[in-house]
């Protein structure tokens, strides 16, 4: 085992998995961001340039960056904040190409030629730094009352504002949350690959992250990490089959679909209950009075006789 | 003035091949209810299939090329139907969207395996003249190319509209549930959506390839994208109106070329989605409540 | 005589949520009955599961009481004689009402027959000839409705499932429904009905079931559910 050569494939997979619950936490409020890679890349180029440019030191740089990426971020959700579900998702990614565009005829930052002459600044202890602020803040973020918000308004947005939660207020901490996870992972992966070309804010690049998430599972914490672990080391492990790699990447990718088509970690649905090697899983919070043999309750009988009425 | 009516000609036949290429993507998209990311692949398996066809019988020539690019198309998209878009039915359509991309990957990396990464010489089917039309040259080839499309879009126009199935499958489009209980097969017209959605692909890819003389196992990145955003600027309302659109934004994209930087081409495409959804969030022809 | 429909002890969820708990009801030949009961009782629930469109969880479906309809498929129990005027009409609204007819009579093999049936349904409703190559979604709520009832009698089906045909609709329209649904009744074909108008659909009906909460609560003759107290208080505003 060459651990000198498991180092980029480590880091990449840390990296991924940052940006990764970055999106979960903005799709936690139910809609699924397609610039994250346009995130990561304003990120990017924002600490490759502080470094670069002015001299700065690393730290700093990323903590610029994770604020600018939470800037985008908030500015992607009120820009989206009317918008319908596809449509929604449509203007995430034309607001990321929009900005690889930028990237791309902008020459202080290199243009079309890409920015390059970043320090080598990173190494695994590094992005695993970046990959465990990112679970930190997603795994406090998730239990809490913010994420349960969340996830209110992404189930049933006139339900949750008709309770007391503001959508806005929801998608915009969302959005900028997650943005900001991305952005300082972005920074982080500048200062590895010492490049930051435009073509990485693109579309094709966003679209990966969200296969992550949805290959994983959506539902939990764990999934997005799951995802981006499995499908990044997974063109890598098949090295081995030298041609045909992408060929059974892709083979993978469509025979987990088939089979787990909710993604491959789920949450169980309330009410069930899975029995594995003598352990009896069941939801954290069962309801109040399921009878241990019926998965299903009983309905209600009405609540108010129709004889009453007529008594009255 | 003439650069003016050269870049509309030359706009128009790159268009017409957005265009139906696109109607593909909206036919899964509005039947189906599927992002079918494995179409522009499909299209590129046709360019291929039309190559082998002329290698084989290259005394028929052009005929035999469209006939074997529509055939090998079908195929692809029967084979895709059948084991991940009909199994999917029902599941989140970003599921279906990540199958079809898994079987686009294997597509893309599968050909360039056979026939090498690079761009292949394609026949030389057609002759290379030019012809002109008043102030506008432009080749045989080309005007092929929007003829054959145009023939392609008209029919397909013609089938929604006119025939029963085609009437079904507009049905199945606005109301399934509705549909199924008055008699429509929806699974059998689901599948003779996607073998036409194939079939004009593959034909429209055949005449692609001729036109550039090359095919390339990457081809379909460079319309897929394309034609989704003239799916998604036109609406999924009115299937003209992503015909009109996939012309509209080739003559836009070639009036770029033309009169501002050739690199600034592939964004136009994104200014326009940016600026119709903003305006139109349901697309410029609007869309079902869906 | 045998029965058109039976339904035995049907149980039908959304994911983990019972809708319909134990639902038994039967139709007879050239019967009219209907299920009464409130919004979210599962009323139109038991309608989507009779034409296949949701999976019953258990419980037994039998046509002419020899045929399973929960092993078919939505266009094969239509091919049976099986019609639907689903609630809110649920027109094909960016097609013409040409072709909603046409559509109607989809699955039909002889065309000419078809054509004489459309023809047949515009000889009815003259109101839809006027505007017979008008898209469907610019009519007015009770045209729709006509639409929706001249598609399903356009199979000549044996048994027209009904799920509230008078909702959103003028009195006055409300009442032309209903004469409506008593000819085609009186056509001999059996009329399975859902509905909120309690008053109306009694006094049309043969038989009536309460559903309440996905299970049926009263069943019998329509008169006699008519004059039982429960019903009237619940239903007809406390008085016959």
């Amino acid at each position: 085992m060459n651990f000198a050569s498991m180092t980029p494939v480590a880091i990449f997979t840390l990296l991924n998995v940052a940006m990764a619950l970055g999106l979960y936490i903005t799709a936690l409020s139910g809609q699924l961001s397609m610039a994250t890679a346009a995130i990561a890349g304003v990120g990017g180029y924002l600490a490759a340039v502080l470094t670069v440019k002015f001299g700065w030191p690393l730290l700093p740089a990323v903590c610029l960056a994770a604020i600018a990426g939470g800037l985008v971020g908030a500015t992607l959700a009120l820009i989206t904040l009317k918008m319908r579900d596809f449509i929604l998702k449509l203007t995430t990614l034309a607001f990321g190409e929009a900005l690889s565009v930028l990237a791309f005829n902008w020459d202080y930052i290199g243009g079309a030629n890409s920015f390059t002459g970043i320090g080598l600044k990173t190494n695994v202890w590094t992005a695993a730094a970046a990959a465990l602020i990112a679970f930190y803040v997603a795994w406090r973020f998730d239990g809490s009352r913010l994420g349960f918000a969340c996830r209110a308004v992404r189930d049933d947005p006139l339900a949750a504002s008709a309770m007391g939660v503001s959508i806005a207020a929801t998608r915009t901490v969302s959005f900028a949350l997650g943005g900001a996870l991305v952005g300082q992972a972005g920074a982080i992966q500048a200062h590895y690959v010492l490049v930051v070309s435009p073509h990485d804010l693109g579309f094709f690049v966003s679209l990966n992250f969200i296969i992550f998430l949805l290959f994983g599972g959506l539902q939990t914490l764990w999934g997005p990490i799951l995802g981006a672990a499995l499908l990044t080391i997974l063109p890598e492990a098949l090295r081995f089959t030298n041609e045909y790699r992408l060929i059974l990447y892709g083979l993978i990718i469509v025979l987990v679909v088939l089979r787990r088509p909710e993604g491959l970690l789920t949450r169980m649905p309330l009410g069930s209950e899975l029995k594995v090697l003598g352990f009896t899983l069941r939801p954290a919070r069962p309801l109040a009075d399921t009878p241990a043999d019926r998965r299903l309750r009983p309905l209600p009988t009405p609540l108010v006789q129709p004889a009453k009425i007529a008594a009255q | 003035m003439e650069l003016l009516l050269q870049q509309l000609a030359n706009g128009l036949v790159i268009g017409s091949t957005y265009a139906v290429v696109a109607i593909g993507f909206a036919l899964a998209f509005t039947v189906l209810r599927v992002i079918n990311f494995a179409h522009p692949d499909i299209f590129m398996v046709g360019m291929f299939a039309g190559l082998v066809g002329a290698a084989q019988w290259p005394a028929l020539g052009f005929a035999i090329a469209i006939l074997a690019g529509a055939l090998g198309a079908c195929f692809v998209g029967f084979a895709l139907e059948r084991a991940v878009i009909a199994p999917l039915r029902g599941r989140d359509v970003l599921m279906t969207l990540i199958g079809t991309l898994g079987v686009a990957i294997c597509l893309q990396n599968g050909m360039a395996l056979i026939a090498g990464p690079d761009p292949v010489a394609y026949p030389a089917l057609l002759p290379r003249q030019f012809v002109d039309i008043g102030p506008v040259a432009l080749t045989l080839r080309q005007i092929l190319n929007f003829g054959i499309s145009l023939c392609l879009l008209i029919l397909v126009s013609l089938y929604v509209r006119r025939t029963a199935f085609g009437r079904a499958t507009r049905a199945i489009a606005e109301r399934p549930d509705v549909a199924a209980a008055f008699g429509v097969n929806v699974a059998r017209i689901c599948r003779l959506t996607i073998l036409l959605a194939s079939s004009m692909a593959g034909i429209a890819a055949v005449s692609v390839g001729v036109l550039y003389g090359s095919a390339s196992a990457f081809v379909g990145l460079l319309y897929g994208l394309k034609a989704f955003i003239c799916m998604l600027v036109a609406g999924n309302r009115y299937f003209e109106g992503v015909m009109v659109v996939g012309l509209a934004i080739g003559v836009i994209e070639a009036l770029v070329t033309g009169y501002l930087s050739s690199s600034l081409r592939d964004a136009a495409a994104f200014f326009v989605l940016i600026g119709v959804l903003y305006f139109r969030p349901n697309g410029l022809f609007g869309s079902y409540a869906a | 005589m045998t029965a058109l429909l039976q339904v035995k002890a049907l149980a039908v969820s959304y994911g983990v949520v019972p809708a319909v708990d134990g639902v038994s009801l039967e139709i007879k030949p050239g019967e009219l009955r209907v299920i009464l009961g409130a919004n979210g009782a599962g009323k139109t629930t038991i309608i989507k599961t009779l034409f296949g469109l949701l999976r019953a969880r258990a419980g037994e479906i039998s046509f002419n009481e020899e045929i399973d309809l929960l092993r078919l498929k939505p266009h094969q129990i239509h091919a049976l004689g099986v019609a639907w005027v689903p609630e809110g009409r649920q027109l094909w609204n960016t097609l013409s009402v040409m072709d909603n007819l046409r559509l109607g009579g989809f699955g039909m093999k002889d065309k000419a027959l078809l054509e004489r049936r459309i023809e047949g349904m515009l000889e009815r409703f003259p109101r839809l000839r006027e505007r017979h190559n008008q898209i469907a979604g610019s009519l007015s709520g009770g045209e729709q409705q006509m639409v929706a009832i001249a598609r399903a009698l356009i199979s000549a089906p044996r048994l027209v499932l009904m799920d509230e045909p008078s909702l959103g609709l003028a009195p006055l329209m409300v009442r032309e429904v209903f004469d409506l649904v008593r000819e085609i009744n009186a056509m001999g074909i059996a009329i399975l009905m859902v509905e909120q108008n309690a008053r109306q659909a009694l006094k049309v009906a043969h038989w009536a079931y309460l559903l309440e909460t996905g299970r049926i609560v009263e069943s019998g003759p329509a008169a006699e559910i008519a004059s039982k107290e429960s019903v009237q208080a619940v239903f007809l505003g406390g008085h016959a």
